[in-house]
């Protein structure tokens, strides 16, 4: 009986501690990347990543880390080395969590990333692979507010160079705001971003 | 709760206390080879949460509650992950020495004689879209590459001939696997196009010398194309032309895709508003298919590549020596199969294996005779690739190459010839990529080939090695011995031959940054055992040697900038090439009549936001080629003027999804001479009267409009034009 308690008292604790260790070191990288240390934040959720080698979403993070702090970057050695290792973590996330919406999203977003760097080399060969990532996304999680919402944007983007309306994606993007109201992340590390964004782009629809 | 068990947890939280009171700090320096420190790296215990990130001296230091034996990882972008497993007690005031990774961009590259077009490359000289938007090139791969150093300007022609080579010195592959009859017939005054449509294609690589030992029977230079992996998403293309229409299909599955793409070619009504010099009876007629089938598997990927055209033609050619003209009627058939897997073993071994087989057929009249030839090609090959490290890497593999030529000749003689051969090769071939470091590396490889039909065995070194001289430039060499059996038109006569060499000699500096790249070859070409025979043209009753030799050399210079001024996009390309051979009838060592001394191709590209559009230019200039004039002493005594031809395009985006394109070949209507062709007797004044070889039209023009229907809406047909 004795040995019995000390075995699972042992037992909880050790889980307790995993958990914890979990929860810290995942609190700990989202304040370095609020903290606008996004090279710390990165290398943060790399461990995680490295010991929750069956979770995916310190390798979703830290390829988020790099892809958001992508955009607008000018040095075109350190973009490319940038993304590649985005893509390395996004195949790492892939690998654990097959047809993953929130990992489709990510990817077609570097896609994005890419597209956005230098439209001339990239435009024409990956603008075809976002429209189907959205596509393959929207079949598996239609109510998902960053697939409708992501998606949305990036029609924007292709309607604006079109010189076509814009409007019609404004009706998506209310959509994905009442889908974000009502949106409840599996836990409180799963991806619950974008709210904000949507808010935003649904201002200049009222321009 | 009972004693026993206050007293358990009470010792339960020693003991963890006790854990946090054995942490250790693990602290060290993170440098590269030189001793200068990274910041920024990611240093950690593995399958821990204990890490740090070097500061910006690249120290580091964590506490971690871990004890006894662990491994230490230290990662950061473009260098190779350092690990260390050891006691914990020993982690302290380390210095961590991180090799750079020779995988990553901005490592050297083997490229001597190599240009590439493709996606996430650096060395990359041209872009997929380059194929199919550069003005001359009318979509064709053939067209965009002529724009390249290297290549000559043979305008009536229109195959790849490089450096003082002959077209038939240039091997195309399909999937790494050799297409026998890459271009379909014309007449004898049009440019002929690569058979196979550039829409199933995104990676051309064009060796135009010192190529891998992977490669063989290919004198001059190899053309690699690679079909597309993985299609985006389900569409149907349309196009219609001024000269046809093409249809074209992409179904998607789980783990497997079709394409299919049909075209259809009639050039009549084109020469009803556009008269050319030809005399048409059937004006030129092509019906072709193409499919691309691909299965994914876990670790590999399967290709299987169909295609199949007919060609048909009747016309009556012009000739000095015959005032009615020459009939001439054409009727080809040709079916390619490609099929080819690729995949790893495990993580260091690769297998690659491939298999074509390639079925032509042509029926030619011309005047009263007839003749139709039959040729069967098959190509297998075996291909492993072992990686010991991203430093030293093995290829090596064995391929089988069979063909099976006949003719049937007929005439107003009532006998007819029958005639042919089987020209087949076994190869064997190794070779080693070895980085010494970011700046230093090695390719060394051996081929051997084994001819059935000439029982000899042929061994070809090939080495190239590259130098970084700077972050943005480097230096490379490449040497390389190459062999190549005679071309049909040869061996169906005579087959007590041997193979032809080559031996090729390359120095070439390269910079290359931020979108901009400029290159410069020298290289020097020693031919041996080329074909000789004493005949005015290869014929039954010649007698053939292989004391033929000749050299060439040259410098091929290429700038491209796509950087500098806004939304322009230019490249440059010049050849020198000095080159005489003394071959097939020559009488003596000669410049040959496919050789221009220099060449010069300008390219350019203007996107126009506000119109959606495209416009681009092509400007082509090659100095004269040689020709024999029998009225004064010599052999190939004379040169024509020399070439010019400015070629303009415009692609417009009229919605998403439908495309406007227009382009006007050599619109200033320059009137170029290819060559004369001399009357076999003189005139009464002893004169021997010649006719100027011209193109069927000097101008070319073509309207097209393209619609992409897919699900989606966007996507559309510009990356093919």
């Amino acid at each position: 009986m004795q040995k019995l308690v000390i075995i699972l008292v042992a037992f909880v604790m050790s889980s307790i501690s995993a958990q914890s260790n979990y929860e810290k070191g995942m609190q700990k990288a989202f304040e370095l990347w609020g903290s606008n240390d996004p090279a710390e934040a990165s290398n943060m959720f790399e461990r995680i990543a490295n010991a929750e080698p069956d979770n995916w979403l310190p390798a979703y993070y830290a390829a988020q880390v790099n892809i958001v702090n992508s955009f607008g970057l000018k040095d075109e050695e350190k973009l490319t080395a940038q993304l590649k290792k985005a893509q390395d973590l996004i195949n790492d996330a892939t690998a654990i969590s097959k047809n993953n919406p929130e990992i489709l999203v990510l990817q077609a977003l570097l896609y994005t990333a890419w597209v956005a760097s230098d439209g001339a080399t990239y435009g024409m060969t990956m603008s075809p692979k976002v429209e189907a990532i959205y596509a393959q996304a929207e079949q598996i999680a239609p109510e998902n507010p960053r697939v409708v919402y992501c998606k949305a944007e990036w029609g924007i983007g292709g309607a604006k160079y079109f010189g076509q309306d814009t409007k019609p994606f404004c009706k998506d993007l209310e959509r994905a705001l009442d889908l974000f109201a009502n949106f409840k992340p599996e836990s409180p590390f799963h991806p619950n971003w974008g709210k904000e964004r949507v808010e935003m782009l649904l201002e200049s629809c009222k321009e | 709760m009972s004693y026993n068990l206050k007293a358990l947890l009470l010792v339960s939280l020693i003991i963890s206390s006790q854990i946090i009171a054995q942490s250790s700090i693990i602290s060290g320096k993170v440098v590269d080879t030189k001793g200068v420190s990274v910041a920024g790296a990611n240093v950690y215990l593995q399958g821990t949460y204990d890490g740090s990130t070097t500061d910006e001296i690249g120290n580091f230091s964590f506490k971690t509650s871990e004890t006894g034996t662990q491994t230490l990882l230290v990662s950061y972008i473009s260098y190779e992950t350092f690990t260390m497993v050891g006691d914990i007690k020993f982690m302290k005031d380390l210095i961590v020495k991180l090799r750079e990774d020779v995988n990553t961009l901005d490592a050297v590259v083997l490229s001597a004689g190599t240009f590439q077009a493709g996606d996430n490359s650096k060395v990359n000289v041209l872009k997929p879209l380059d194929v199919v938007t550069t003005a001359s090139a009318l979509g064709d791969f053939v067209g965009a590459l002529q724009t390249l150093p290297g290549t000559t300007t043979v305008a009536e022609d229109g195959r790849l001939f490089v450096r003082g080579g002959e077209a038939d010195e240039t091997q195309i592959f399909i999937d790494g696997i050799r297409v026998f009859t890459p271009y379909t017939p014309t007449t004898n005054n049009s440019p002929t196009r690569g058979r196979y449509s550039p829409f199933l294609f995104d990676g051309i690589t064009f060796s135009t010398g010192g190529y891998s030992a992977e490669y063989g029977q290919a004198l001059s230079s190899v053309l690699l194309l690679n079909t597309i992996d993985e299609p985006d998403q389900d569409k149907t293309d349309i196009g219609i032309m001024s000269l046809g229409a093409t249809l074209g299909n992409t179904q998607r599955w789980n783990n497997s895709s079709l394409s299919v793409n049909g075209s259809y070619i009639n050039l009549a009504p084109y020469n009803e508003v556009f008269p050319s010099r030809n005399n048409w009876i059937k004006p030129f007629e092509v019906f072709s298919g193409e499919a691309v089938y691909r299965k994914k598997y876990d670790s590999g990927l399967l290709k299987l590549y169909t295609a199949y055209d007919n060609t048909n033609f009747e016309l009556i050619q012009e000739d000095i020596n015959q005032p009615e003209g020459i009939r001439f009627k054409l009727k080809n058939n040709n079916l390619y199969f490609n099929g080819s897997y690729q995949g790893a073993l495990n993580e260091t071994w690769n297998v690659f294996g491939g298999l074509s087989y390639t079925l032509g057929n042509n029926d030619l009249k011309i005047t009263d005779m007839v003749i139709n030839d039959n040729e069967t090609g098959i190509h297998a090959k075996l291909k492993f690739k072992k990686r010991f490290s991203n430093r030293f890497k093995l290829n090596f593999g064995t391929e089988y190459l069979a063909s099976h030529f006949e003719e049937n000749f007929s005439d107003t003689n009532p006998n007819q010839e029958i005639y042919g051969y089987n020209n087949n090769i076994a190869a064997a071939f190794v070779e080693a990529d070895i980085f010494l470091s970011k700046e230093i590396a090695f390719k060394i490889g051996l081929r051997t080939d084994y001819s059935e039909l000439f029982q000899s065995f042929n061994v070809a070194p090939r080495l190239s090695l590259a130098y970084k001289t700077s972050k943005s430039s480097q230096l490379s060499l490449a040497y390389g011995n190459f062999f190549q059996n005679p071309s049909s038109d040869i061996l169906k006569f005579n087959q007590d031959l041997r193979a032809q060499n080559t031996s090729h000699y390359i120095l070439n500096y390269q910079y290359n940054a931020e979108r901009k790249i400029f290159r410069a070859e020298a290289y020097y070409k020693d031919y041996k055992h080329l074909v000789k025979y004493d005949t005015e043209y290869a014929q039954f009753d010649s007698n053939y040697n292989s004391s033929g030799y000749g050299f060439a050399q040259g410098i091929d210079l290429f700038w491209r900038d796509s950087k500098s001024i806004k939304n322009v996009d230019y490249w440059v390309s010049y050849s020198l090439l000095d080159t005489k051979r003394d071959y097939r009838n020559y009488p003596l060592e000669a410049q040959p009549n496919f050789a221009n001394t220099h060449n010069l191709s300008i390219v350019g590209k203007y996107w126009i936001n506000e119109w959606r559009s495209q416009v681009g230019f092509s400007y082509a200039f090659a100095s004269g080629r040689t020709y024999t004039n029998p009225n004064i002493e010599g052999f190939l005594n004379e040169k024509t003027k020399a070439y010019n031809s400015l070629s303009v395009n415009w692609a417009y985006l009229i919605s998403p999804q439908k495309i406007l394109y227009a382009s006007v070949n050599n619109v200033l209507g320059f009137k170029n001479i290819n060559g004369y062709q001399y009357a076999n007797t003189a005139n009464p004044g002893g004169i021997f009267e010649r006719r100027a070889l011209q193109p069927a039209a000097d101008q070319f023009f073509f309207v097209g409009f393209f619609w992409t229907i897919s699900e989606d809406k966007k996507s559309n047909q510009l990356d093919k034009l």
